[in-house]
């Protein structure tokens, strides 16, 4: 009987430790109420698979500090909701001159930075100047800019070098937000630390590898905006604890659940799940260096023995669409008659007794090591191929080196995806068609048609929007017709979030604007 | 040799076994496919701009021109900027540990808190349905993976029983680090406590038929105190060695019960520098943890040795 004082002592400290700790800290939000106009106050808290890399706007490419960065620094002219145009920002008018290599923009006024400086066209022309010069950054999109001069402090002038008919689109690329002149007196690493700028949240705190949190700005040019008085970003591996802690209430909003619990968070109680319409677009990359790849007939045939209503039901659970262009819908000058080849197995085969192969050959498919949509989609691919005589071997590999040896070419069949940053298609045309200008081998591949090309520059400066969307029209048939890619699926932007978070939009670029979000 | 002699000796030891380690880690993480700029870069790497990065972070240098420049580094407390944060590798370290350290140290109390009552349990009831019962179900739990253990914890005590506890996360303050890491301890608990209990019984049922214990018997003494006063003490300094070795393992096995509870310590920085190619942070985090296994393994032998004179420092 004695013989069990241990466990009572035992069981005493674990109630101290744990359940004790637990009623001290008890207490939960009850409060369910939603109104129906926006209310001010509350904070919430974002959870991300991975963490914020760094704030300089100019240099950084990763989309979890992009769309932080833009909560703070914002651009004259920004992209719309459709994410197929843009709209007057920071600047309210724009003026065009010199046959067009001359644009004039008209500033907002009385619009401040978080530090309560008053933005002027000084700060507006050192944040391109700067954004501009950044060789390893986002510089090279800026490129069709010759000077920009200031005549008054609400007033700036881009002098370009030649007609670029995607500037205005890429003015409002995130890089070109705008800061304050010399980076208010800092130097630059310093600055990016804890930028400042006129966007509707300010900074807060970090802590490296944890969270970052922004405050609201009170300065912020939209009256009464932002809504909510702070926003943190966490980042949380681990997709089961992601919708635990949502369900929980510890976060507010979960970023990219998996495919196979939205079913699941769309009837939970106490949450919304939204799939917003997004430019992400997944491709099958086919390496032009591998002999039996080079062949068009081949591709085409790769092409037609793709299943993606096959692929989406069982990958994406039915969250996505077969792509038929290398573009998605989302973009401007997307085409549905770009002729994307779609699931036909008797064409498939038809194309593949007219190529050197028609017995069929050996190809490896890299496959990222724990990456299950890939592993699901190299079955669907491997068994739909096999009945073209090409033996689809896996290559598994973790997805920094799969990446690496996508980018160096050193592969046969790889998978890739990739989402815009402009409102204009072309960042992606260059990078995926033009071996040279995009700087990656035509998205890896080394495709390469001249006439493709052609296209691609007559666009770039043809201002007319009708005559534009002929060339890319044109330009996706050819591409469609090459086949150049696998063209997958296009897919939504997972978000969920408590069902007392409203005004959260994500636009299809993957950035959101927080100064509308608010706790009901 | 005294204690103060046996610890200075050891402490010594951890230069070779450190440097050891670094030449190690170095090389495997160099020789290991994959590329931190193509990583960081993602859509946009470019064959230029991967080379900028390569020459900014001095990795276009040959490979021993680069360890021999990490050496210099670590001899002045320099472990080298991470690549993907851009600040001091060791202040990331630093900034974690606690969260590690509080981890080890609340699961093996745990571990201790129950191991220790239900060993005695077994042992005082030999073949009787509590020992089969102690001896059971700890071993079934030490079945289920800690991912598994975790998720299901959290769902239980996170969601429902009334919300008892965070759903994961690390807790402000004491009390709010007391709270948030209970269930993260007890998955750590659950790990080591079965093998605790069954060392722990068996060194009890060996002491327990010893002549000294029937001498206190003899003398009259309460039965409680014969086990905690003369059976326990006796019997523990076995699994003291048990416990250090565990703990040992533990300080590696962290990384996935970090995963689940979403607590920022190293054993997470550990496997996201690793995906990311975070050179300098991966070498920082393998040399502070052969460091804590050292230590660990160090304060094992020297408890051991305090609690039973018998065993000499040589």
């Amino acid at each position: 009987m004695k013989a069990r004082s241990p466990l009572v002592l035992s069981l005493l400290l674990l109630l101290v430790g744990g359940a004790g700790a637990a009623a001290a800290l008890a207490g939960h939000d009850s409060h369910r109420a939603a109104a129906a106009t926006p209310k001010r106050g509350g904070s919430i808290t974002i959870a991300r698979i991975e963490d914020s890399q760094s704030f300089d706007k100019t240099n950084v490419f990763q989309n979890e500090s992009i769309w932080l960065a833009e909560q703070i620094m914002e651009p004259i002219y920004t992209v719309t909701a459709d994410g197929k145009g843009v709209k007057p920002w920071l600047a309210t008018s724009y003026t065009q001159s010199n046959g067009g290599k001359t644009y004039t923009f008209k500033l907002r006024k009385g619009v401040k930075f978080s530090n309560g400086k008053t933005m002027t066209s000084a700060d507006v022309k050192f944040s391109i100047d700067d954004a501009r010069a950044q060789t390893k950054g986002w510089g090279y999109l800026d490129a069709a800019i010759k000077n920009i001069t200031t005549p008054d402090p609400n007033t700036v002038v881009f002098n370009l070098k030649f007609k670029w008919a995607p500037f205005l689109a890429d003015i409002a690329l995130f890089a070109n937000g705008i800061i304050p002149n010399h980076f208010a007196g800092q130097s630059r690493s310093e600055f990016y630390k804890h930028p400042i700028g006129t966007g509707p949240f300010m900074w807060d705190k970090r802590v490296v590898g944890q969270s970052v949190t922004f405050k609201r700005n009170p300065f912020y040019w939209q009256k009464g905006k932002p809504y909510l008085d702070s926003v943190t970003w966490t980042f949380i591996t681990d997709e089961n604890t992601r919708e635990l802690q949502l369900r929980g209430n510890q976060i507010q909003v979960d970023e990219f659940p998996p495919f196979n619990s939205i079913t699941k968070l769309q009837h939970t109680s106490g949450v919304t799940m939204s799939l917003f319409p997004s430019t992400r677009t997944d491709y099958l990359d086919l390496n032009e260096k591998y002999p039996p790849l080079a062949d068009v007939h081949v591709r085409r045939a790769i092409s037609y023995a793709i299943d993606r209503q096959a692929i989406v039901k069982s990958v994406l659970f039915g969250f996505g669409k077969p792509a038929n262009s290398f573009l998605p819908p989302q973009v401007p000058f997307y085409s549905k008659a770009s002729g994307g080849l779609q699931f036909n197995m008797a064409q498939a085969k038809a194309e593949m007794a007219k190529s050197k192969y028609p017995k069929g050959f050996k190809v490896s498919l890299l496959v990222g090591a724990g990456a299950q949509v890939e592993a699901a989609m190299g079955q669907i691919l491997q068994n739909q191929l096999k009945q073209l005589g090409i033996s689809v071997s896996f290559k598994q590999q973790d997805t920094s080196t799969e990446f690496q040896n996508i980018e160096k070419q050193n592969y046969q069949l790889g998978f890739s995806y990739w989402t815009m940053d402009i409102a204009d298609p072309d960042e992606l045309v260059s990078f995926a068609i033009d071996p040279k200008g995009g700087g990656a081998h035509s998205f890896y591949t080394d495709y390469s048609n001249p006439t493709v090309i052609g296209l691609s520059h007559q666009a770039e400066r043809e201002t007319n929007v009708a005559k534009r969307a002929q060339l890319y029209t044109k330009l996706q048939q050819i591409a469609s017709h090459d086949a150049f890619l696998g063209f997958l699926y296009y897919s939504p932007f997972r978000y969920a979030y408590s069902s007392k978070l409203h005004g959260f939009f994500v636009y299809p670029l993957g950035n959101y604007h927080l100064e509308d979000a608010w706790l009901g | 040799m005294n204690l103060g002699g046996y610890v200075l000796r050891r402490l010594l030891q951890l230069v070779p076994i450190t440097l050891g380690v670094t030449i190690l880690v170095f090389f495997l993480i160099h020789l290991v496919p994959g590329d931190p700029a193509a990583t960081i870069l993602g859509n946009q790497a470019t064959p230029a701009r991967i080379a900028l990065l390569h020459h900014q972070w001095g990795l276009d240098r040959p490979i021993w021109v680069q360890y021999g420049k990490f050496m210099g580094r670590v001899v002045h407390g320099n472990l080298g900027d991470s690549l993907f944060y851009g600040v001091s590798s060791g202040h990331l370290v630093l900034q974690r540990l606690p969260v590690t350290l509080w981890l080890i140290g609340f699961g093996t109390l745990l571990s201790v808190l129950i191991a220790v009552p239900l060993a005695a349990i077994a042992a005082t009831n030999r073949d009787r349905i509590p020992d089969h019962v102690v001896r059971a179900v700890p071993l079934v739990g030490l079945g289920f993976p800690p991912f598994w253990v975790g998720i299901v914890l959290l769902l239980v005590f996170g969601l429902h029983v009334g919300r008892a506890f965070p759903v994961g996360g690390y807790g402000n303050g004491f009390v709010g680090h007391l709270h948030s890491m209970f269930l993260p301890a007890l998955t750590v608990a659950f790990g080591i406590a079965p093998i605790l209990i069954r060392s722990l019984r068996a060194s009890l049922l060996e002491v327990l038929e010893s002549e000294y214990v029937t001498t206190a018997r003899a003398k009259g003494l309460p039965e409680s105190r014969v086990l905690v006063r003369h059976a326990l003490r006796n019997a523990v300094v076995s699994t003291v060695t048990v416990l250090g070795v565990n703990i040992g393992y533990l300080v590696g096995g962290t990384l996935v019960i970090e995963q689940v509870y979403a607590l920022p310590g190293i054993g997470q920085l550990m496997i996201n520098s690793i995906f990311q190619r975070d050179f300098p942070v991966v070498q920082a985090v393998t040399l502070v943890f052969s460091i804590m296994v050292v230590l660990v393994y160090l304060l094992s032998d020297v408890v051991h040795a305090l609690l039973d004179p018998r065993v000499r420092f040589d």
